[in-house]
Protein backbone atom coordinates (compact mmCIF):
# COMPACT_ATOMS: atom_id res chain seq x y z
CA UNK A 1 0.00 0.00 0.00
CA UNK A 2 0.87 3.45 -0.72
CA UNK A 3 2.74 5.01 2.64
CA UNK A 4 1.06 8.25 1.70
CA UNK A 5 -2.64 7.11 1.45
CA UNK A 6 -1.57 4.74 4.91
CA UNK A 7 -0.47 8.39 6.48
CA UNK A 8 -3.40 10.37 5.09
CA UNK A 9 -5.77 7.66 6.75
CA UNK A 10 -4.05 7.44 9.95
CA UNK A 11 -3.94 11.16 9.80
CA UNK A 12 -7.80 11.61 8.94
CA UNK A 13 -8.67 9.10 11.71
CA UNK A 14 -6.59 10.95 14.27
CA UNK A 15 -8.50 13.86 13.21
CA UNK A 16 -11.72 12.48 13.60
CA UNK A 17 -10.63 10.88 17.34
CA UNK A 18 -9.91 14.07 18.26
CA UNK A 19 -13.25 15.40 16.71
CA UNK A 20 -15.09 13.14 18.92
CA UNK A 21 -13.39 13.55 21.91
CA UNK A 22 -13.56 17.60 21.54
CA UNK A 23 -17.48 17.33 21.20
CA UNK A 24 -17.60 14.81 23.56
CA UNK A 25 -15.51 16.92 25.65
CA UNK A 26 -17.76 19.85 24.67
CA UNK A 27 -20.96 18.21 25.48
CA UNK A 28 -19.92 18.08 28.93
CA UNK A 29 -19.09 21.41 29.83
CA UNK A 30 -22.29 22.64 27.42
CA UNK A 31 -25.26 20.55 28.03
CA UNK A 32 -27.19 22.19 25.24
CA UNK A 33 -24.64 20.67 23.01
CA UNK A 34 -25.71 16.98 24.08
CA UNK A 35 -29.12 16.81 22.87
CA UNK A 36 -28.24 17.51 19.30
CA UNK A 37 -25.82 14.79 20.15
CA UNK A 38 -27.99 12.50 21.33
CA UNK A 39 -30.68 13.23 18.92
CA UNK A 40 -28.06 12.50 16.31
CA UNK A 41 -27.30 8.95 17.85
CA UNK A 42 -30.69 8.18 18.09
CA UNK A 43 -31.73 6.78 15.68
CA UNK A 44 -29.01 3.94 15.08
CA UNK A 45 -29.04 2.97 18.63
CA UNK A 46 -32.64 2.30 18.25
CA UNK A 47 -32.21 0.90 15.52
CA UNK A 48 -29.58 -1.24 17.30
CA UNK A 49 -31.47 -1.54 20.18
CA UNK A 50 -34.48 -3.42 18.71
CA UNK A 51 -32.28 -5.75 16.68
CA UNK A 52 -30.80 -6.59 20.02
CA UNK A 53 -34.21 -7.09 21.41
CA UNK A 54 -35.56 -8.98 18.95
CA UNK A 55 -32.28 -11.45 19.05
CA UNK A 56 -32.19 -11.78 22.30
CA UNK A 57 -36.19 -12.37 22.44
CA UNK A 58 -35.81 -15.28 19.96
CA UNK A 59 -32.56 -16.81 21.99
CA UNK A 60 -34.73 -16.97 25.13
CA UNK A 61 -37.96 -17.22 23.86
CA UNK A 62 -38.63 -20.05 26.15
CA UNK A 63 -37.24 -18.63 29.01
CA UNK A 64 -39.52 -15.84 28.71
CA UNK A 65 -42.31 -17.73 27.82
CA UNK A 66 -41.97 -19.54 31.28
CA UNK A 67 -41.13 -15.64 32.74
CA UNK A 68 -44.81 -14.42 31.29
CA UNK A 69 -46.73 -17.66 32.66
CA UNK A 70 -45.71 -17.35 36.33
CA UNK A 71 -46.03 -13.49 36.00
CA UNK A 72 -49.35 -13.86 34.68
CA UNK A 73 -49.85 -16.62 37.43
CA UNK A 74 -48.59 -13.79 40.50
CA UNK A 75 -50.91 -10.77 38.35
CA UNK A 76 -54.07 -13.69 38.93
CA UNK A 77 -53.00 -13.91 42.42
CA UNK A 78 -52.19 -10.29 43.42
CA UNK A 79 -55.60 -9.42 41.99
CA UNK A 80 -57.53 -11.52 43.81
CA UNK A 81 -55.54 -10.24 46.83
CA UNK A 82 -56.26 -6.81 46.13
CA UNK A 83 -60.00 -7.92 46.00
CA UNK A 84 -59.81 -9.92 49.26
CA UNK A 85 -57.94 -6.78 50.69
CA UNK A 86 -60.57 -4.18 49.20
CA UNK A 87 -62.99 -6.31 50.98
CA UNK A 88 -61.91 -6.49 54.09
CA UNK A 89 -60.89 -2.45 53.87
CA UNK A 90 -64.87 -2.01 52.98
CA UNK A 91 -65.74 -4.01 56.21
CA UNK A 92 -63.63 -2.50 58.64
CA UNK A 93 -64.47 0.68 57.32
CA UNK A 94 -68.11 -0.20 57.89
CA UNK A 95 -66.97 -1.80 61.20
CA UNK A 96 -65.29 1.38 62.25
CA UNK A 97 -68.47 3.71 61.79
CA UNK A 98 -70.89 0.91 63.77
CA UNK A 99 -67.77 0.98 66.69
CA UNK A 100 -67.98 4.50 66.97
CA UNK A 101 -71.97 4.01 67.20
CA UNK A 102 -71.71 1.87 70.05
CA UNK A 103 -68.93 4.29 71.64
CA UNK A 104 -71.71 7.24 71.22
CA UNK A 105 -74.14 5.74 72.19
CA UNK A 106 -75.87 5.82 75.47
CA UNK A 107 -77.41 2.44 75.47
CA UNK A 108 -75.71 -0.93 75.50
CA UNK A 109 -75.50 -2.16 72.17
CA UNK A 110 -74.11 -5.70 70.30
CA UNK A 111 -72.84 -5.54 66.81
CA UNK A 112 -74.27 -8.84 64.45
CA UNK A 113 -73.69 -9.92 61.42
CA UNK A 114 -76.49 -10.46 58.74
CA UNK A 115 -76.66 -14.22 57.48
CA UNK A 116 -79.26 -14.33 56.00
CA UNK A 117 -83.20 -13.20 54.77
CA UNK A 118 -86.58 -14.13 54.73
CA UNK A 119 -87.46 -17.40 52.54
CA UNK A 120 -90.72 -15.36 51.26
CA UNK A 121 -91.60 -12.57 49.07
CA UNK A 122 -94.11 -11.17 51.91
CA UNK A 123 -91.87 -10.37 54.29
CA UNK A 124 -88.77 -8.06 54.93
CA UNK A 125 -86.97 -10.09 57.60
CA UNK A 126 -82.78 -10.94 57.92
CA UNK A 127 -81.52 -13.28 60.38
CA UNK A 128 -78.34 -12.13 62.06
CA UNK A 129 -75.62 -14.65 63.82
CA UNK A 130 -76.34 -13.25 67.81
CA UNK A 131 -79.25 -14.57 69.94
CA UNK A 132 -80.48 -15.06 73.35
CA UNK A 133 -77.15 -15.92 74.44
CA UNK A 134 -75.82 -12.80 73.95
CA UNK A 135 -78.46 -10.78 75.60
CA UNK A 136 -81.16 -10.64 72.50
CA UNK A 137 -84.65 -10.52 73.27
CA UNK A 138 -88.08 -10.33 71.45
CA UNK A 139 -89.09 -6.51 70.96
CA UNK A 140 -85.03 -4.98 70.95
CA UNK A 141 -84.28 -1.96 68.36
CA UNK A 142 -81.86 -2.77 65.32
CA UNK A 143 -79.76 -0.07 64.03
CA UNK A 144 -76.73 0.65 62.40
CA UNK A 145 -74.60 4.04 61.64
CA UNK A 146 -77.10 5.34 59.25
CA UNK A 147 -79.96 4.92 61.15
CA UNK A 148 -82.83 2.90 61.98
CA UNK A 149 -83.23 -0.68 60.64
CA UNK A 150 -85.89 -2.30 62.16
CA UNK A 151 -86.77 -5.00 65.15
CA UNK A 152 -86.16 -8.48 66.61
CA UNK A 153 -89.17 -10.13 66.51
CA UNK A 154 -87.55 -13.95 67.29
CA UNK A 155 -84.50 -14.97 69.00
CA UNK A 156 -83.10 -18.77 69.27
CA UNK A 157 -80.07 -19.46 71.34
CA UNK A 158 -77.50 -17.86 68.52
CA UNK A 159 -79.33 -16.26 66.18
CA UNK A 160 -82.45 -13.72 65.99
CA UNK A 161 -85.21 -12.48 63.04
CA UNK A 162 -85.29 -8.60 62.41
CA UNK A 163 -88.22 -7.33 60.61
CA UNK A 164 -87.28 -4.71 58.96
CA UNK A 165 -89.03 -1.16 58.57
CA UNK A 166 -89.96 -1.77 55.20
CA UNK A 167 -91.81 -4.66 56.40
CA UNK A 168 -95.95 -4.01 56.27
CA UNK A 169 -96.75 -5.53 59.55
CA UNK A 170 -93.93 -3.09 60.89
CA UNK A 171 -95.27 0.43 62.03
CA UNK A 172 -93.18 2.62 63.88
CA UNK A 173 -94.10 6.22 65.88
CA UNK A 174 -92.29 9.17 63.93
CA UNK A 175 -91.99 13.10 63.55
CA UNK A 176 -91.07 15.31 60.79
CA UNK A 177 -88.03 16.80 62.27
CA UNK A 178 -88.12 20.47 60.66
CA UNK A 179 -91.90 20.55 62.29
CA UNK A 180 -92.48 18.02 64.74
CA UNK A 181 -95.20 16.59 62.62
CA UNK A 182 -96.10 13.40 63.73
CA UNK A 183 -97.15 10.51 61.96
CA UNK A 184 -96.97 6.53 61.84
CA UNK A 185 -94.13 5.01 59.36
CA UNK A 186 -94.95 1.92 57.64
CA UNK A 187 -92.92 -0.39 55.25
CA UNK A 188 -94.71 -1.16 51.44
CA UNK A 189 -92.30 -4.38 50.97
CA UNK A 190 -90.77 -2.03 48.02
CA UNK A 191 -88.19 0.51 48.14
CA UNK A 192 -89.84 3.85 49.79
CA UNK A 193 -91.63 3.71 53.01
CA UNK A 194 -94.95 5.78 54.24
CA UNK A 195 -95.56 7.90 56.81
CA UNK A 196 -99.82 7.90 57.23
CA UNK A 197 -102.42 9.57 59.11
CA UNK A 198 -100.94 13.27 58.38
CA UNK A 199 -103.80 15.77 58.72
CA UNK A 200 -104.40 17.76 55.61
CA UNK A 201 -103.11 21.09 56.99
CA UNK A 202 -99.56 19.46 58.57
CA UNK A 203 -96.37 20.81 57.50
CA UNK A 204 -94.19 18.70 55.14
CA UNK A 205 -91.72 19.42 52.45
CA UNK A 206 -89.61 17.20 49.65
CA UNK A 207 -86.54 16.83 51.65
CA UNK A 208 -87.80 16.72 55.17
CA UNK A 209 -86.04 14.50 57.51
CA UNK A 210 -88.17 11.96 59.59
CA UNK A 211 -86.94 10.25 63.28
CA UNK A 212 -88.39 8.27 65.63
CA UNK A 213 -90.64 10.30 68.02
CA UNK A 214 -89.82 8.46 71.05
CA UNK A 215 -93.76 8.21 71.92
CA UNK A 216 -93.92 4.68 72.99
CA UNK A 217 -90.26 3.17 74.69
CA UNK A 218 -89.74 0.73 71.66
CA UNK A 219 -87.80 2.82 69.60
CA UNK A 220 -85.07 5.29 71.41
CA UNK A 221 -85.92 9.16 70.29
CA UNK A 222 -84.45 11.00 67.47
CA UNK A 223 -83.16 8.00 64.95
CA UNK A 224 -83.09 8.37 61.53
CA UNK A 225 -85.89 6.98 59.60
CA UNK A 226 -85.41 8.82 56.50
CA UNK A 227 -86.15 11.69 54.21
CA UNK A 228 -89.81 12.55 52.11
CA UNK A 229 -89.48 11.96 49.01
CA UNK A 230 -92.89 12.91 47.76
CA UNK A 231 -96.09 13.44 49.27
CA UNK A 232 -100.07 12.74 48.54
CA UNK A 233 -103.76 12.15 49.48
CA UNK A 234 -104.64 9.40 51.09
CA UNK A 235 -107.79 7.65 49.04
CA UNK A 236 -110.22 8.88 50.75
CA UNK A 237 -108.76 12.76 50.96
CA UNK A 238 -109.23 12.44 54.73
CA UNK A 239 -105.60 12.66 55.60
CA UNK A 240 -101.81 13.09 53.52
CA UNK A 241 -99.35 10.69 53.23
CA UNK A 242 -96.11 11.03 52.60
CA UNK A 243 -93.06 8.59 50.74
CA UNK A 244 -90.39 8.33 52.76
CA UNK A 245 -86.57 7.36 51.58
CA UNK A 246 -84.72 4.82 54.36
CA UNK A 247 -81.52 6.21 55.34
CA UNK A 248 -80.18 2.92 55.78
CA UNK A 249 -79.90 0.39 52.29
CA UNK A 250 -82.53 -2.42 53.65
CA UNK A 251 -82.03 -4.48 50.54
CA UNK A 252 -77.97 -4.63 51.16
CA UNK A 253 -77.08 -4.37 54.64
CA UNK A 254 -74.90 -6.42 56.45
CA UNK A 255 -74.31 -5.61 59.52
CA UNK A 256 -76.30 -4.12 62.31
CA UNK A 257 -76.34 -3.18 66.18
CA UNK A 258 -78.90 -4.31 68.34
CA UNK A 259 -79.52 -1.91 71.41
CA UNK A 260 -80.19 -3.41 74.71
CA UNK A 261 -82.09 -1.06 77.02
CA UNK B 1 -82.67 -44.34 50.26
CA UNK B 2 -83.33 -41.80 47.88
CA UNK B 3 -86.29 -40.01 50.10
CA UNK B 4 -83.83 -39.81 52.76
CA UNK B 5 -81.23 -37.81 49.97
CA UNK B 6 -84.30 -35.70 48.84
CA UNK B 7 -84.82 -35.13 52.21
CA UNK B 8 -81.27 -33.33 52.90
CA UNK B 9 -81.85 -31.75 49.49
CA UNK B 10 -84.78 -30.10 50.28
CA UNK B 11 -82.83 -28.54 53.80
CA UNK B 12 -79.63 -27.73 51.60
CA UNK B 13 -82.40 -26.01 49.28
CA UNK B 14 -84.26 -23.73 52.51
CA UNK B 15 -80.24 -23.00 53.30
CA UNK B 16 -80.12 -21.77 49.83
CA UNK B 17 -82.98 -19.86 49.65
CA UNK B 18 -82.34 -17.41 52.57
CA UNK B 19 -78.84 -16.94 51.36
CA UNK B 20 -77.23 -17.30 48.24
CA UNK B 21 -80.54 -16.69 46.48
CA UNK B 22 -80.61 -13.11 47.54
CA UNK B 23 -77.89 -12.27 44.95
CA UNK B 24 -79.95 -13.11 42.19
CA UNK B 25 -83.22 -11.23 43.05
CA UNK B 26 -84.63 -9.51 40.22
CA UNK B 27 -87.29 -6.45 41.22
CA UNK B 28 -87.35 -8.20 44.85
CA UNK B 29 -87.92 -11.04 44.20
CA UNK B 30 -86.23 -14.71 44.21
CA UNK B 31 -87.28 -18.01 43.04
CA UNK B 32 -88.88 -20.58 45.55
CA UNK B 33 -86.82 -23.57 45.43
CA UNK B 34 -88.90 -24.97 47.98
CA UNK B 35 -91.91 -24.91 46.23
CA UNK B 36 -90.07 -26.07 43.30
CA UNK B 37 -88.83 -29.38 45.43
CA UNK B 38 -92.58 -29.75 46.76
CA UNK B 39 -93.66 -30.21 42.79
CA UNK B 40 -90.57 -32.41 42.10
CA UNK B 41 -91.52 -34.49 45.32
CA UNK B 42 -95.21 -34.94 44.32
CA UNK B 43 -94.38 -36.18 40.61
CA UNK B 44 -91.68 -38.67 41.81
CA UNK B 45 -92.13 -40.13 44.98
CA UNK B 46 -95.37 -42.32 46.22
CA UNK B 47 -98.01 -40.87 48.22
CA UNK B 48 -96.75 -41.31 51.78
CA UNK B 49 -93.39 -39.63 50.79
CA UNK B 50 -94.30 -36.84 48.68
CA UNK B 51 -96.28 -36.02 51.85
CA UNK B 52 -93.99 -35.64 54.25
CA UNK B 53 -91.24 -33.97 51.92
CA UNK B 54 -94.07 -31.23 51.20
CA UNK B 55 -94.76 -30.59 54.51
CA UNK B 56 -91.17 -30.62 55.90
CA UNK B 57 -90.19 -28.17 52.65
CA UNK B 58 -93.72 -26.09 53.75
CA UNK B 59 -91.73 -26.27 57.61
CA UNK B 60 -88.40 -25.29 55.93
CA UNK B 61 -90.35 -22.12 54.56
CA UNK B 62 -92.13 -21.05 57.75
CA UNK B 63 -88.86 -21.54 60.17
CA UNK B 64 -87.02 -19.11 57.44
CA UNK B 65 -90.35 -16.82 57.28
CA UNK B 66 -91.43 -13.65 59.46
CA UNK B 67 -95.29 -14.62 58.81
CA UNK B 68 -97.88 -17.01 60.43
CA UNK B 69 -96.30 -20.16 61.49
CA UNK B 70 -97.74 -22.94 59.64
CA UNK B 71 -99.65 -21.19 56.82
CA UNK B 72 -96.80 -22.23 54.37
CA UNK B 73 -96.82 -26.22 55.47
CA UNK B 74 -100.45 -26.10 55.31
CA UNK B 75 -100.11 -24.68 51.70
CA UNK B 76 -97.65 -27.39 50.84
CA UNK B 77 -99.32 -30.18 52.07
CA UNK B 78 -102.74 -29.13 50.00
CA UNK B 79 -100.47 -28.40 46.95
CA UNK B 80 -98.93 -32.09 47.02
CA UNK B 81 -102.08 -33.99 47.46
CA UNK B 82 -103.52 -31.59 44.70
CA UNK B 83 -100.15 -32.33 42.08
CA UNK B 84 -100.97 -36.50 43.41
CA UNK B 85 -104.36 -36.07 42.16
CA UNK B 86 -103.64 -34.33 39.03
CA UNK B 87 -100.50 -36.17 37.55
CA UNK B 88 -103.26 -38.93 37.86
CA UNK B 89 -105.72 -37.60 35.68
CA UNK B 90 -103.12 -35.98 33.28
CA UNK B 91 -99.51 -37.35 32.52
CA UNK B 92 -96.82 -34.80 33.67
CA UNK B 93 -93.92 -36.24 32.45
CA UNK B 94 -92.22 -33.14 30.66
CA UNK B 95 -90.93 -30.38 31.06
CA UNK B 96 -93.60 -28.10 28.91
CA UNK B 97 -96.45 -29.63 30.99
CA UNK B 98 -93.81 -29.59 34.66
CA UNK B 99 -93.61 -25.75 33.89
CA UNK B 100 -97.05 -24.53 33.79
CA UNK B 101 -97.72 -26.80 36.80
CA UNK B 102 -95.03 -24.65 38.77
CA UNK B 103 -95.78 -21.82 37.50
CA UNK B 104 -99.26 -22.07 38.45
CA UNK B 105 -98.76 -23.51 41.70
CA UNK B 106 -96.73 -20.41 42.10
CA UNK B 107 -99.29 -18.35 41.42
CA UNK B 108 -101.74 -19.64 43.73
CA UNK B 109 -99.35 -19.97 46.92
CA UNK B 110 -98.55 -16.26 46.00
CA UNK B 111 -102.39 -15.16 45.72
CA UNK B 112 -103.36 -17.66 49.20
CA UNK B 113 -100.48 -15.88 50.90
CA UNK B 114 -101.56 -12.74 50.30
CA UNK B 115 -104.93 -13.18 51.70
CA UNK B 116 -103.76 -14.36 54.50
CA UNK B 117 -101.71 -11.40 55.55
CA UNK B 118 -104.70 -8.97 54.18
CA UNK B 119 -106.59 -10.53 57.17
CA UNK B 120 -103.78 -9.66 59.30
CA UNK B 121 -104.43 -5.92 57.99
CA UNK B 122 -101.16 -5.85 56.02
CA UNK B 123 -101.86 -3.47 53.47
CA UNK B 124 -99.21 -3.51 50.49
CA UNK B 125 -99.43 -0.91 47.55
CA UNK B 126 -100.94 -3.01 44.69
CA UNK B 127 -98.26 -2.25 42.21
CA UNK B 128 -95.75 -4.32 44.80
CA UNK B 129 -98.31 -6.53 45.29
CA UNK B 130 -98.72 -7.71 41.31
CA UNK B 131 -94.98 -7.55 40.92
CA UNK B 132 -95.06 -10.45 43.33
CA UNK B 133 -97.70 -12.32 42.77
CA UNK B 134 -97.01 -12.44 38.98
CA UNK B 135 -93.39 -12.24 38.95
CA UNK B 136 -92.23 -14.96 41.72
CA UNK B 137 -94.48 -17.38 39.92
CA UNK B 138 -92.64 -16.71 36.62
CA UNK B 139 -88.91 -16.53 37.84
CA UNK B 140 -89.60 -19.80 39.95
CA UNK B 141 -91.60 -21.48 36.66
CA UNK B 142 -88.68 -20.27 34.53
CA UNK B 143 -85.79 -21.58 37.26
CA UNK B 144 -87.72 -25.06 37.33
CA UNK B 145 -85.54 -26.74 34.42
CA UNK B 146 -82.19 -25.58 36.03
CA UNK B 147 -83.10 -26.93 39.35
CA UNK B 148 -84.89 -30.01 37.79
CA UNK B 149 -81.37 -30.93 36.46
CA UNK B 150 -79.56 -31.08 39.72
CA UNK B 151 -82.17 -32.45 41.98
CA UNK B 152 -84.08 -34.66 39.62
CA UNK B 153 -84.97 -37.83 41.74
CA UNK B 154 -84.23 -40.18 38.80
CA UNK B 155 -80.40 -38.53 39.37
CA UNK B 156 -80.39 -39.65 43.00
CA UNK B 157 -81.70 -43.43 42.03
CA UNK B 158 -78.84 -43.36 39.34
CA UNK B 159 -76.47 -42.05 41.82
CA UNK B 160 -77.29 -44.80 44.37
CA UNK B 161 -77.11 -47.75 42.00
CA UNK B 162 -73.28 -46.80 40.92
Amino acid sequence: MNPRLNKFKKKNLVYSAGLCVLLLFLSALIPSLRTPLVDIFKLPLNLLNFTRQEIAGIIFYHQHMAQNEELRRENNSLRQKLITLNEIYRENERLNKILSLKQKSSYRAVAAKVIGRAADAWSSVIIIDKGSYHGIKRGFVAINYLGLVGRVIETTLSTSKIMLINDPNLSVSAIIERSRQEGLVSGTLGAYLMMKYLPKEADVKISDVIVTSGLTSAYPKGSLIGTVVDIGEEFLGLSHYCLIEPAVNLSSIEEVLIIIP
Amino acid sequence: MRNWFFLVTIVILGLLEVTLLNYVRIFNVKPDLLLISLVISSLFFGMKWAFILGVSAGITKDVFAANTFGANTLLFAIWTYLIIKLSKKIAIDNNYTRLPLVFIIALSNSIISRLILLTQGNVVPLGITLRIIFFEPLYTALIFPLVFKYVSPELYSKLIKR
